[in-house]
């Protein structure tokens, strides 16, 4: 990086910072620290919820996946607005006029305590953890590309955040997010406004997306159904795992994950609670869209220009001085040899200026990509060899590599920026919610019931610091592990989270399900869940995890129907 | 009181807003589907 993107790296990150300081004067209680006095606008919910759910590798790896699969990744949001509108029926209206903390209380009234605790320590254990890789996750991509340190990467990517989140709890979080999100949006437009100027002359927007539409990556709906009629449950993103999945998925996170709980119970009344879930509702399909159609532009880029065998360079570097680098340069010549004859093939539709590509373009052109493609796979193959054991996927390293490569000084440094500032909205974002249900679910039920306003603001912002050195150590942790852990943190939000909607089912709609049963439930429901995963991994059924939220609720919610019936019957 | 405000803006009832991010979620998945054939 050059000098210019330090100093723009540095003031960014700073500025946040002193923002959230500036913006950390709350009164010193547990409904300041944490709900910010229940004062905030439905904006700034708004934001502070978008800002929780974007980590860095939204923004890295949406492009990314568009460039390799195509836009249908847009599919996953399609159940969000849906939830957001039952959130709004139900969730919203009972958790304000409750006046909770945390969402978990609400489980107490309504069912008992042990039901309560179970859900406060899977969201712990769940959050807790995907936190620690929140902060990995882009560090470790930071650190690949530029030569960082990974250690130091992961201090600065979950420490320095930790300033003003412990400082101003809420409020800084909610008012950081804002700023945040802001300048995320500056830049990508910025960079999408740029790779369409980067084209050849004569080539806009349009012509880029017939492009990519003619090499299939404008596949924004699928149905998920194969040749045969079958529906592929194996099958990630696609209309109805996207509309059912992805409504469960959204429900759980958005109901029952105290870290978004957290953000809209800050709003001042029901009213503005509502009006910034709906609005996210509006906005998230659009925004999701809006970086995937970056990734289909920077594809079009890379047509028209030479693309890299592989967008991490580091594996790149590793297999060069391995045994296997005489297997890498026959693979490189054979790569070069087709990428050429793809840009020869497109820059020569481009001298026509018409992208109506006829059948036999098209399927001249997708031979030429399947070899390149093929030759991509070789590569990945020498990747995951047992003396390399690299990282064969490089998604999240398609969209940086082209920021480094063609954009000018300074924006390099401002997207680099994007990347920490992103991932510090959703930590932050984590650890005042980690630390309210801590305090809130466990130190006040458990440990001390007695405490004074100023323990409870003391003591939250000792959690607070301590989850954020948790989550670091995490982070360092899985560094040791490897990259397997990522994903497998990931699933581990879809193990927990379509139980403890199951939970939350339970306690609004089926109002004769009583404690006992919704708690054995939910410990049954776990067990057919984590079940269900093994057989999975085991290759014994084929399931997207996206399904587990929607099978999760159901068995819980069944379980639950079945046992208190058991039990009524017992009883008369 | 301002916490227990629950008048929705712009319309008359909340019903009316969950009809909008509905109907807006099928134009959208609709203009998806055409894009998605055109472009192909």
């Amino acid at each position: 990086m050059s000098y210019i993107d330090w100093i723009v790296l540095i003031v960014t990150l700073a500025l946040i910072v002193v923002y959230g300081l500036f913006k950390s004067r709350t009164t010193k209680n547990l409904d300041g620290y944490f709900l910010s006095n229940r004062e905030m606008p439905w904006y700034i919910v708004l934001f502070s919820i978008m800002g929780t759910q974007a980590s860095a590798i939204t923004f890295l790896s949406a492009p990314g996946q568009a460039y390799t699969d195509g836009m249908r990744f847009v599919q996953y949001y399609f159940g969000l607005p849906l939830a957001m509108i039952v959130l709004c029926i139900t969730f919203v209206p009972i958790f304000h006029k409750q006046k909770l903390y945390t969402a978990y209380e609400f489980l107490e009234k309504r069912f008992d305590l042990k039901t309560r605790t179970l859900t406060s320590f899977l969201f712990l254990l769940q959050r807790g953890l995907s936190t620690g890789i929140s902060i990995y996750a882009p560090a470790i991509i930071l650190s690949s590309l530029l030569g960082w340190n990974i250690y130091w990467t992961n201090i600065f990517m979950g420490g320095i955040l930790i300033i003003y989140t412990v400082t101003g709890g809420a409020r800084s979080v909610a008012y950081t997010q804002q700023l945040q999100l802001v300048i995320i949006f500056a830049s990508m437009f910025l960079a999408g406004y740029l790779v369409v100027r980067y084209l050849p002359e004569g080539v806009g927007l349009f012509d880029a997306l017939k492009v990519g539409g003619a090499m299939g990556k404008v596949n924004i709906v699928t149905t998920g159904f194969k040749e045969n009629g079958g529906f592929d449950w194996k099958d990630r993103y696609n209309l109805l795992s996207g509309i059912i999945g992805g409504f469960f998925l959204a429900l759980s996170y958005f109901g029952t994950d105290q870290s978004q709980v957290g953000r809209y119970l800050t709003a001042r009344s029901i009213r503005e609670s509502r009006m910034g879930l709906l609005m996210n509702g509006l906005v998230k399909v659009p925004m999701q869209f809006l970086i995937l159609l970056l990734g289909i532009l920077v594809f079009a880029f890379y047509q028209f220009n030479s693309a890299p065998l592989f967008f991490n360079k580091t594996q790149v570097d590793k297999i060069q001085h391995s045994e296997h680098a005489a297997s890498l340069q026959q693979i490189q010549d054979a790569y070069q040899k087709a990428d050429e004859e793809k840009t020869a093939f497109v820059k020569s539709l481009a001298a026509t200026g018409n992208f109506e590509l006829t059948e036999a373009e098209k399927i001249q052109l997708a031979n030429i990509n399947y070899q390149r493609d093929s030759l991509r796979t070789s590569f990945k193959k020498l990747v995951e060899q047992p003396d390399i054991k690299g990282d064969a996927n490089d998604t999240n390293y398609i969209f940086l590599r082209f920021v480094m490569d063609y954009l000018p000084k300074g924006l390099v440094g401002l997207l680099i920026a994007v990347i920490f500032i992103s991932s510090w909205g959703s930590i932050a974002a984590a650890l005042n919610s980690l630390s309210s249900s801590t305090i809130v679910d466990v130190h006040k039920k458990f440990i001390n019931r007695n405490m004074t306003d100023r323990d409870d603001y003391r003591v939250s912002k000792i959690y607070t610091l301590g989850w954020g050195i948790f989550c670091i150590v995490v982070a360092q942790f899985a560094y040791n592990i490897g990259n397997s852990l990522i994903e497998a943190v990931n699933i581990l939000g879809s193990l927990f989270y379509g139980v403890i909607l199951g939970v939350f089912l339970l306690a609004f709609y089926f109002k004769s399900v009583k404690g006992n049963a919704v708690f054995w439930s939910a410990i049954l429901g776990e067990i057919v869940i984590i079940g269900l995963f093994i057989l999975n991994e085991n290759k014994v059924i084929d399931l997207s995890f996206l399904w587990l939220n929607a099978i999760g609720a159901i068995v819980v919610v069944l379980f639950a129907v079945i046992l208190q019936s058991f039990s009524a019957k017992k009883l008369a | 009181m301002e916490e227990h405000n629950d008048k929705p803006p712009v319309f008359r009832s909340w019903a009316a807003w969950y009809w909008l991010v509905a109907l807006f979620l099928i134009v959208q998945i609709v203009l998806f589907v055409f894009f998605t054939n055109y472009f192909s």
